[in-house]
């Protein structure tokens, strides 16, 4: 909203919306207040044309910005463009040599560390149709592992400014928070059993899921779920469970 | 990339004047780092910039990455880390090889050999192959590794699962580089992106990965092995053997995991007693 180089032409932001990974960059478009418009397709769709002709990785999300002829993929990538072309009055970002390395190297920790493992557990916790326990086991520790780093470096920060860098919020921060939010269902666990032994890690990811960038982020998801006929978490309307969601997998019902 | 230029002149002015600054002063880089895709990675490219540095190897054997002096300067306690001193005397400590990779052509590759101008397209597509490889590229194969090599039971799902996602991320990359003029992944010259990508596809035997079905992924190999700093720097800090062991047969690449087994499965129990 208050970004001083607002595009006059809307970017092209292609979701599917499920997955995490496009409201990373949803999010980062919202509290800049960025001129954007939606191409929401199925999931199913990510690895067909028109898709892939933007992004040769049949992966979401991905962005065509007419303003500058750009056609980006990968949700850090794309973050960053956005972040240095838009945000003129680094809002999100730092102008320094050293406090831009390091919210860089804070995202590349994210989609490196947080995003593949988070993914991987999800994956073997709900959509596998076997239940390997050394997978999940291997997973959900990894995750473990990365929230014990993140709330080492949070403690470890000024109480009034508990951020990755430089005491405020960035895009660095805003790229955990939707695989985050995504951990009580990727657990299987109550939020209080997740965040148990993290509570830097919990205010900070509560102050970023109470801002209205990511209300209106997460209004938007779920009104391009309710279009494809997903419930919140994935699973198509009239299947309560994931069980009998797994159930339907196994059978390739689905 | 004219309109891009326009518009993000802001960006390409304040940079190129960061950058001219930055330029005269003399590096104090300190890569600590093993004998690793990632690691390898950060001393390629250094070799290629022709910077300074010094090194210290990182016995992952012995948890050296866990000891606390080095977690002062990785709190995630991976490799490679460095260190290096700023214009005003101030000290940088920086982990993640993608983002040490971006520090090091922003702050030192002013001449752009390796690297576009900030603000460019070939500068965010640079980024795209990147981020590509830290998000997908790595930690895929990385898994393929693990349930092919390390994992202490064969668990046919997990190894078909991750040697298929490696190799269809590989399809991409052959399908890109075949159409690439010159051989490189962004634009007309060797970048980060090619560097970073180099160390984990030369290894792709390990994870079980032949480069027979991606022609121009293995001419691609050999043409970043033919520039004297890639050459040089691979070897850092001890002797990268990837492309001389590419042969070998299922049973020696079991025979020589045996060897790494035992310390890979302990740092995963340490690292899960400490939570």
């Amino acid at each position: 909203m208050t970004s001083t180089s607002n595009p006059p032409k809307p970017i092209r932001v292609w979701i599917t919306p499920p997955g995490p990974n496009s409201w990373k960059t949803v999010f980062v478009l919202e509290e800049l207040g960025i001129n954007y418009e939606f191409k929401s397709f199925r999931f199913d769709d990510v690895k067909k044309r028109p898709f892939i002709d933007v992004n040769p990785n049949g992966r979401v999300p991905a962005i065509e910005d007419p303003n500058t002829g750009v056609t980006l993929w990968e949700s850090g990538a794309i973050n960053q463009y956005l972040v240095e072309v838009y945000d003129t009055e680094k809002r999100l970002t730092h102008e320094g040599l050293k406090e831009r390395h390091l919210c860089n190297q804070w995202l590349q920790f994210q989609m490196s560390g947080q995003g593949p493992y988070y993914g991987q557990a999800g994956w073997f916790q709900h959509l596998h149709p076997e239940k390997i326990p050394s997978a999940v086991e291997r997973y959900t520790k990894e995750i473990r592992r990365v929230l014990t780093v993140l709330e080492g470096v949070l403690a470890a920060q000024p109480a009034d400014a508990q951020w990755l860098v430089g005491g405020k919020m960035t895009y660095a921060d805003m790229a955990f928070a939707p695989w985050d939010f995504r951990l009580s269902e990727v657990l299987m666990q109550s939020w209080d059993e997740v965040w148990e032994g993290l509570p830097h890690v919990r205010a900070w990811h509560e102050r970023m899921v109470g801002l209205p960038s990511w209300k209106r982020a997460m209004e938007h998801r779920a009104r391009l779920m309710d279009e494809q006929g997903l419930q919140w978490n994935g699973v198509p309307k009239g299947i309560e469970t994931f069980t009998e969601y797994e159930e339907k997998i196994a059978k390739g019902e689905t | 990339m004219q309109r891009v230029a326009l518009l993000a002149s802001h960006l390409i002015s304040s940079s190129d004047s960061t950058s001219s600054k930055m330029a005269e002063t003399k590096s104090d880089i300190h890569l600590y780092t093993a004998q690793t895709p990632n690691g390898i990675k950060v001393s390629m490219l250094l070799e290629e910039l022709g910077l300074p540095y010094k090194v210290t190897a990182i016995e992952l054997g012995k948890n050296t990455q866990k000891e606390p002096w080095f977690l002062e300067i990785n709190p995630n306690g991976r490799i490679p880390a460095l260190t290096d001193t700023l214009t005003d005397g101030s000290p940088i400590r920086l982990f993640e090889s993608g983002s040490i990779m971006q520090y090091l052509v922003d702050r030192y590759d002013t001449e752009h050999k390796l690297s576009y101008p900030r603000g460019t397209r070939e500068y965010y597509e640079v980024n795209n192959w990147l981020f590509w490889q830290m998000g997908g590229l790595g930690p895929m194969q990385g898994q393929a590794n693990h349930f092919a090599r390390y994992a202490p039971e064969k668990i046919k799902y997990g190894i078909d699962r991750y040697q298929n996602e490696t190799r269809r991320l590989y399809r991409v990359m052959d399908d890109h580089l075949k159409k690439s003029k010159s051989g490189y992944l962004v634009g007309d010259r060797c970048t980060i992106a090619d560097i970073a990508c180099w160390g984990w596809v030369a290894a792709g035997y390990w994870a079980g990965i032949s480069l027979d079905d991606f022609p121009s992924l293995n001419a691609w190999v050999d043409k970043i092995v033919a520039r004297p700093g890639s050459e040089k720097g691979r070897h850092v800090p001890s002797r990268h053997k990837a492309l001389e062991n590419r042969h070998q047969t299922e049973e020696e690449k079991d025979k020589a995991a045996e060897e790494t087994r035992g310390w890979v499965l302990q740092g995963m129990q340490e690292d899960a007693k400490k939570k």
